[in-house]
């Protein structure tokens, strides 16, 4: 470990210090079997949600309770998020670290404004509709699957901001590259589920009530 | 990957690695499917089942993008990656159908 880390120096890294490394590429694939996993908890969230979505009791339906500016604004930061993700990688790889760290700040701070709106959305849900988790079968399985989806934005937030501490302690080696890729690869597939959130839930929920 | 390069970052800058613009278009696309999707909710009195139909068009597309770009697995030597990927979401569409079969048919 020790001749790792006296590699410190940036311009002696190789080009993809990412997988300069049987473990750091290890560390790649076997987070794509975990995403995999994850991409698999996801589908039974939605089974459960597109299941018992017209399952209202007496409570409000989809159409009558989202909001589509809200969602859209939403989207839009999440999506903005897993570009400035990108570039913190293309920054890695070109090891420019204060490039790298900025961007992969920015990530982190518009991974927040997503679930600040987040937060205020299931607010105004259970103040101004009274719409909890146990009003009916829809809004227990609404509330888990994109709840579910927001304590993964939460634990992006906790990771990546753990992954800047560490970078701008240790530097960019070939022991911390890996941890900046597969944190990025972890925020692409937030981005991606989202993609399915709001189209099945709010979208759907919009055109077919 | 034997072809490190580790003299200098002169040599590290003539390398495959492609500059931020493959990826800004892969970001519009995405924009304009997302925007696609929402302004046909939004414009609403289209027919339902063709609503439903593009919407989920759209996101799959959009998916396949950000998969293929920004996660990379389009590129080189990703043949593990996708085919646990494809069985993840092989598993997790079958879960939907299971679910929603059981149910209501």
């Amino acid at each position: 470990m020790s001749t790792l880390h006296a590699q410190k120096a940036t311009n002696t890294l190789p080009h993809e210090p990412e997988k300069a490394t049987l473990e750091g590429r290890n560390k790649i694939l076997g987070f794509w079997l975990f995403l995999a996993g994850e991409a698999v908890l996801f589908g039974t969230l939605f089974a459960t949600f597109l299941t018992l979505r017209n399952q209202v009791a007496d409570g409000p339906s989809a159409s009558e309770l989202f909001s589509l500016p809200i969602t859209a604004v939403a989207t839009l930061i999440l999506l903005v998020s897993s570009l400035t993700s990108v570039f913190s990688i293309q920054a890695m790889h070109r090891g420019n670290v204060k490039s790298l760290l900025t961007w992969l700040t920015v990530t982190v701070l518009l991974g927040f404004g997503f679930l600040c709106l987040e937060i205020y959305e299931f607010y105004e849900y259970v103040t101004h509709y009274g719409y909890g988790m146990t009003t009916s079968a829809f809004s227990s399985s609404f509330y888990t699957l994109v709840g579910f989806h927001g304590a993964h934005v939460i634990f992006g937030i906790c990771w990546i901001s753990i992954i800047i501490g560490q970078v701008a302690k240790k530097g960019l080696t070939v022991v911390t590259a890996p941890k900046v890729y597969v944190s990025a690869m972890y925020w692409h597939f937030v981005d991606v589920v989202w993609v399915f959130v709001f189209t099945v839930v709010y979208l759907l929920g919009k055109v077919v009530g | 990957m034997t072809d490190h390069h580790n003299d200098g970052s002169v040599v590290r800058h003539r390398h495959r690695h492609e500059g931020p613009r493959k990826h800004v278009i892969a970001f519009i696309f995405s924009i304009v499917l997302t925007a696609i999707a929402f302004a046909t909710v939004a414009a609403g009195g289209v027919n339902t089942a063709f609503t439903v139909i593009l919407l989920l068009v759209m996101a799959v597309l959009q998916v396949l993008v950000q998969l293929g770009y920004w996660m990379h697995l389009k590129d080189k030597g990703h043949m593990i990656p996708i085919v646990f990927m494809a069985g993840g979401f092989f598993v997790a569409g079958l879960c939907i159908i299971a679910a929603l079969y059981w149910m209501w048919w």
